[in-house]
């Protein structure tokens, strides 16, 4: 059950990661991997600040912020020197290797004593469950840092996708939406798809970063390589939430992203309980990701191509 | 008013496929008129529409709309001047955002967008108002995504969207040459009842030498990136479609003369 908890509370908040993806695979049709760099970064910056005995809620506003200016440099990469989307993401990422080494200045930052957000959600749920260290949810019995845990992010998450889906009804937002749908469209009506793109990516790396600050205080560490293949694994979520809700409204398609990283990363924790080899997650992952992308034109292929006559 | 003077574009401009595409269009539009552009493929028309829009900068020569020389400004900007129709049904919409998000965008066209709701309930119901006025049983449907309508539904909402907000100019590239007849007339019927109500400033590109001579005040044919004829005044009211279809043939006959022959005649004439 304790695995169950984690393996649900860690999806939701890699949930932050696949709305992070969807907005920029999804809405805007481009290939960012910057998020491999700018979920580190989110951590890094985060676990660092909270060493420096920052509050919790800045340290985690302050890491989504560097997420954003990793974003609007790969951005500003893109549309203003005119280089390709994806290598424009590769340049960042990269050079976000060094800087979060810079950040952390070692490959590791562990909050062990440090008040983070999460000591202070494990420090309420004592206080709301009245209780020490087990706690009697629906039937069974759990830990009451799990169970708050849990709820906490739950919360946190609830919170950010309904803020994200309230701004996908304003006038930037849908702007922002139509850009990704008919650039040639929106440009007619006066809206700057270069600037609307930068503000989409800065906004998706923001998202992802948040994913990585609030990891990184879950976990009780930062690190360097924590990034490497999150890209993947985001589209893997957005993937499967597509599938769960298939609509193309924006509330469902937020709603479906965070359930299919949830889903996803409780898969991944029963793969790895009946005994799937740790080290070729990523290799699976890929793998699944690589036939969801071929799946639909294989099946159209498949209807449409001619019965075989007899001969 | 519309004042462009001298524009030049060469495509691919010093390479093996370097294609002229307007070489020197000059025209002045009075505020209020309505001019029809009709030519032979390749003529330059939708370059020179895409020059005044905005989609690339003229090489040479300027362009002034309503009291401002917009030659420089990227095309996004001059979308606060302009309104436009595409050819490609597909191109004037956002097929996945419904009837409503996408006629609330065109509302704010050229205005700043902050984090108002776009879809406010005053909005809401003016723009079903418009749209019952449509005819087309859309009233119902506003949210549904656009990209579920047929091609003349969507082109008879880009035309709402484009005249939205009053445009100081209206560009319509052959918008109904890729739909059916009958979509073709109610498009154009709306398109005649739209510039006259609101009294638009246009530019519209036709193959249709009937709308060429039943819309519009004057008629401008292009050939080789030039403007060939210009009629306007008493000249344009006598001007029957078999008059156009013969300086179509005139300008076909010219092409097949011996290629030098022809380039002198060009000069001459043009
Ligand atoms: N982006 C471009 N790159 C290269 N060549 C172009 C481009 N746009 C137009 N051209 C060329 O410029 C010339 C004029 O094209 P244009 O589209 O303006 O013609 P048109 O009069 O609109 O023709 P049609 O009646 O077929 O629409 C053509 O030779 C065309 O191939
Ligand atoms: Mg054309």
């Amino acid at each position: 059950m304790t695995l169950l908890l984690g393996a649900t509370t860690i999806g939701l908040i890699l949930a932050l990661l696949a709305l992070g993806v969807y907005l920029s695979f999804r809405i805007f049709n481009f290939p960012d991997i910057t998020a491999d760099g700018s979920i580190t970064l989110g951590a890094s910056v985060t676990a660092t600040l909270l060493v420096h005995h920052w509050s919790p809620w800045l340290a985690t506003v302050a890491g989504f912020l560097a997420g954003m200016m990793a974003g609007t440099t790969t951005g500003v990469l893109h549309t203003k020197f005119k280089i390709n989307g994806l290598l424009s993401g590769i340049l960042v990422m990269t050079a976000l290797y060094s800087i979060n080494l810079h950040i952390m200045s070692k490959s590791n930052v562990p909050l062990l004593n440090e008040i983070s957000l999460a000591t202070q959600i494990e420090h309420m749920g004592h206080a709301a469950f009245h209780a020490e260290t087990d706690v009697n949810l629906f039937g069974w019995t759990v830990g009451v840092r799990d169970a708050a845990m849990l709820l906490g992010v739950l919360l946190l998450v609830a919170m950010v996708g309904l803020v994200l889906y309230l701004f996908f009804r304003t006038n930037l937002g849908t702007a922002m939406r139509a850009t990704g749908d008919n650039p040639q469209m929106i440009r007619a009506l006066g809206v700057s798809v270069d600037f609307i793109l930068i503000l989409g990516l800065a906004l998706s790396n923001g998202l992802i970063a948040l994913a990585g600050a609030l990891l990184a205080q879950y976990q009780g560490f930062a690190d360097v390589q924590m990034g490497i293949g999150m890209v993947v694994w985001g589209l893997a979520s957005v993937i499967i939430g597509e599938a769960l809700v298939g609509s193309h409204r924006i509330g469902l398609l937020i709603t479906g992203a965070v359930m299919g990283s949830v889903l996803f990363r409780l898969l991944v924790a029963i793969a790895l309980r009946w005994g799937l080899n740790p080290n070729d997650l990523k290799l699976i992952t890929a793998a699944f990701v690589f036939v969801a992308l071929i799946a639909p034109a294989l099946l159209r292929k498949l209807k449409s191509a001619p019965k075989p006559g007899p001969a | 008013m519309l004042e462009i003077s001298g524009i030049t574009k060469t495509f691919n401009a010093r390479s093996p496929n370097e294609v002229r595409a307007l070489r020197g269009v000059s025209l002045r539009l009075e505020t209020g008129s309505f001019l029809i552009i009709i030519g032979t493929n390749g003529s330059g028309k939708s370059t020179l529409l895409n020059a005044v829009a905005g989609t690339f900068i003229a090489d040479t020569g300027s362009i002034k709309l309503a009291g401002k020389d917009i030659t420089r400004w990227p095309e996004h900007q001059r979308a606060k001047l302009i309104g436009r129709v595409f050819q490609n049904p597909f191109s004037g919409t956002a097929p996945n955002m419904s009837i409503a998000e996408n006629l609330a965008l065109a509302a704010r066209r050229g205005r700043p967008r902050g984090l108002g709701w776009a879809l406010g309930h005053n909005l809401r119901s003016s723009l079903r108002d418009r749209i019952r006025a449509l005819n087309m049983g859309l009233e119902d449907r506003l949210d549904n995504a656009i990209g579920s309508l047929s091609g003349g539904q969507r082109q008879a909402l880009t035309l709402l969207m484009a005249s939205w907000l009053k445009p100081e100019l209206l560009l319509l590239d052959e918008h109904t040459a890729a739909l059916d007849p009958r979509s073709a007339d109610q498009v154009i019927r709306l398109t005649h009842q739209i510039i006259h109500g609101d009294k638009l400033t246009t530019l519209m590109v036709t193959h249709s030498m009937q709308q060429a001579v039943h819309l519009g005040d004057r008629i401008v044919m292009m050939h080789r990136g030039q403007v060939l004829y210009d009629l306007h005044g008493p000249e344009r009211a006598r001007v029957r479609p078999e008059d156009l279809l013969n300086r179509f043939e005139e300008v076909r006959h010219r092409e097949q003369l011996d290629p030098t022959v022809a380039e002198i005649l060009r000069r001459n004439y043009v």
